[in-house]
C-alpha cells in the first residue's frame, strides 16, 4: 500500500477513534479489556494511541477513572461520566447523520 | 522483568513529574495484561514492540505541543521576523559606525583601513544581530504558543476577534503602483544611516585624504566643524522626522495621501535645515577651498559658488522628486 493511501486511511480513522472508544465505555473498562472489545468488533487501534487518548478523555471530563486494587494486578478502570454520556449521544447522532450523507454521495458515484 | 522497567522508565522520564507514577502504574498493568501466563523475554519483546517507540508514546501522553510555533502563530512569526531583521541590521550598522567614529576621534587612523574594518565588523555585527533577533523573536513566540495565545478558534495575527469577510473592508485596496517595497524602506534607512554619521563625524571623514604612514589620512578638512554643527539640534530633528517617515512606510506598506503629506513635511524640514547650513558663509575651510580651486583651475569664489549651487540644486531636485513621487503613487488608481 502506498504511504499516501496509508496516511489518508489513518486520517480517516483518527476522527472515529474517539467515538469508538466512548461507545465501549458505558461499562467500566480497563485499558487492555478495551483493546480486546474494540478488536472483537474489528476496530484496530494502536495501544500507544489508546492509552494517551483515555487520559485525554479523562482530562476533558468525558470519562472518570478509578483504580481497582482488589485483584492481584491493580487496574485502572475508565467509565463515561454523565457529561461523557451526553456528548457520546450527540457525537453518535452526528456520525450517523454524516455517514448516511456519505453513503448517499458514494452511492451516487457508483450509479454513474 | 527488567525490560519492562526500562521501557516504562524511558516513557515516564519524558513526562511531567506529577503524572509519572500514575502512568507508570497503568502502563505496567497494561503490559502485564498483554503477556501470557508464563512469559519469556521473547513475549515481552513482542508486547513492547506493539507499544512502539517510548519517545513517541511519551509524546502522545504529553499535553504540551511538540512544536515550538504552531500553524496559527507561524504566519505572524515569519512576518515579525521579516520586519525586525532589517530594522535591527540598520540600527546595528549605525551604532557601529558611530561607535567607531567616536573611538577614533583624536587618532590618525587610516581611513581606508577604517572602511575595511567597518566592513568586516559590519558583516559580523549584522550576523550577530540576526542571531539575536531570531532567538528573541522565536523565544517570545514559543512562549506565546505555550500560553495558548494561538489557541483561539480564529486568531490571525494579533487580533483575537474571529475573522469575518467584513474585515476586508477595513483593508484598503492597494494598487500595485502604490506599494512600498521592503527594499525601498531598507534603502531609506540606509540613506539615513549613511548621512547621519557623515554629518556628525565630518571632521574625520570629509575632506582631502592623503596617503600617510597608515594608509589614507585626512589631510585637509572640508568643513568648519563649528559652523557645520551650529544647527545640530535641527539636524537631529530632521533625522528624527526622516526616521518616522521610514517607519511609517514600513508599517503602511503603500503610499497614501497621509503618508505623502508626511513625506512632504519631512522633506521640507530637511530642506530648510540643509539650506540653513549651506547658506553659512564660513562653512568650508579656506584651506580646502584653495586646494580644490587649484585642482580645478578656477578661482576660490567660483569653486564655492559652483559647489553651493550644484549641491543646492541637486538636493532640491531629488527632494522635490521624492515628494512628487509620493503624491503620484498615493493618487494612482
Amino acid at each position: 500500500m502506498s504511504s499516501l493511501l496509508q496516511s489518508l486511511i489513518t486520517e480517516l480513522r483518527r476522527g472515529t477513534l474517539t467515538l469508538a472508544v466512548l461507545s465501549q465505555l458505558r461499562q467500566p473498562q480497563y485499558g487492555y479489556s478495551l483493546v480486546q472489545s474494540l478488536e472483537a468488533s474489528g476496530v484496530v487501534i494502536e495501544q500507544s494511541t489508546l492509552y494517551p487518548l483515555l487520559r485525554r478523555l479523562e482530562k476533558q471530563e468525558l470519562v472518570t477513572s478509578s483504580w481497582d486494587t482488589s485483584e492481584a494486578r491493580p487496574r485502572k478502570y475508565y467509565e463515561l461520566s454523565a457529561f461523557g454520556q451526553e456528548t457520546f449521544q450527540q457525537l453518535k447522532a452526528e456520525w450517523l447523520k454524516s455517514s448516511q450523507e456519505l453513503q448517499h454521495l458514494l452511492q451516487g458515484e457508483d450509479d454513474k | 522483568m527488567k525490560l519492562i522497567d526500562i521501557y516504562i522508565e524511558e516513557v515516564t522520564r519524558r513526562l511531567p513529574e506529577k503524572n509519572r507514577e500514575d502512568i507508570a502504574l497503568e502502563l505496567r498493568s497494561s503490559i502485564e495484561d498483554m503477556l501470557p501466563e508464563a512469559y519469556e523475554e521473547r513475549d515481552v519483546e513482542a508486547v513492547l514492540e506493539k507499544l512502539g517507540d517510548p519517545v513517541l508514546l511519551a509524546g502522545a501522553y504529553r499535553e504540551q505541543p511538540m512544536h515550538l510555533i504552531g500553524p496559527r502563530l507561524y504566519d505572524t512569526y515569519v512576518s515579525v521576523l521579516k520586519m525586525v531583521f532589517p530594522i535591527a541590521a540598520v540600527i546595528a550598522l549605525i551604532s557601529l559606525v558611530a561607535d567607531r567614529a567616536l573611538g577614533t576621534q583624536h587618532t590618525d587612523t587610516a581611513v581606508v583601513q577604517m572602511v575595511f574594518v567597518l566592513l568586516g565588523e559590519g558583516i559580523w555585527g549584522i550576523c550577530s544581530v540576526a542571531i539575536q533577533v531570531f532567538f528573541w523573536v522565536t523565544l517570545t513566540f514559543a512562549i506565546a504558543e505555550r500560553f495558548g495565545w494561538g489557541d483561539g478558534t480564529d486568531i490571525t495575527g494579533f487580533s483575537r476577534k474571529p475573522w469575518s469577510p467584513k474585515d476586508l473592508k477595513s483593508i484598503p485596496y492597494t494598487p500595485k503602483k502604490a506599494a512600498i517595497t521592503r527594499m525601498e524602506v531598507f534603502l531609506g534607512m540606509l540613506w539615513l544611516g549613511i548621512w547621519a554619521p557623515l554629518y556628525f563625524y565630518a571632521d574625520q571623514l570629509a575632506g582631502v585624504h592623503r596617503k600617510g604612514e597608515n594608509g589614507l589620512v585626512l589631510h585637509i578638512r572640508a568643513f568648519n566643524q563649528d559652523v557645520l554643527h551650529a544647527y545640530w539640534p535641527l539636524v537631529v530633528v530632521a533625522i528624527g522626522v526622516g526616521l518616522i517617515v521610514v517607519l511609517a512606510k514600513l508599517v503602511e506598506r503603500h503610499w497614501s495621501k497621509r503618508l505623502a503629506f508626511l513625506n512632504l513635511a519631512s522633506e521640507l524640514v530637511a530642506a530648510v535645515v540643509f539650506l540653513l547650513i549651506v547658506s553659512q558663509p564660513d562653512l568650508l575651510e579656506p584651506a580646502f577651498i584653495t586646494y580644490m580651486a587649484n585642482l580645478f583651475e578656477i578661482t576660490p569664489d567660483q569653486f564655492v559658488s559652483r559647489l553651493t549651487w550644484g549641491a543646492v540644486s541637486i538636493y532640491l531636485i531629488t527632494a522635490a522628486w521624492g515628494c512628487i513621487d509620493g503624491f503620484r503613487k498615493a493618487y494612482a488608481r
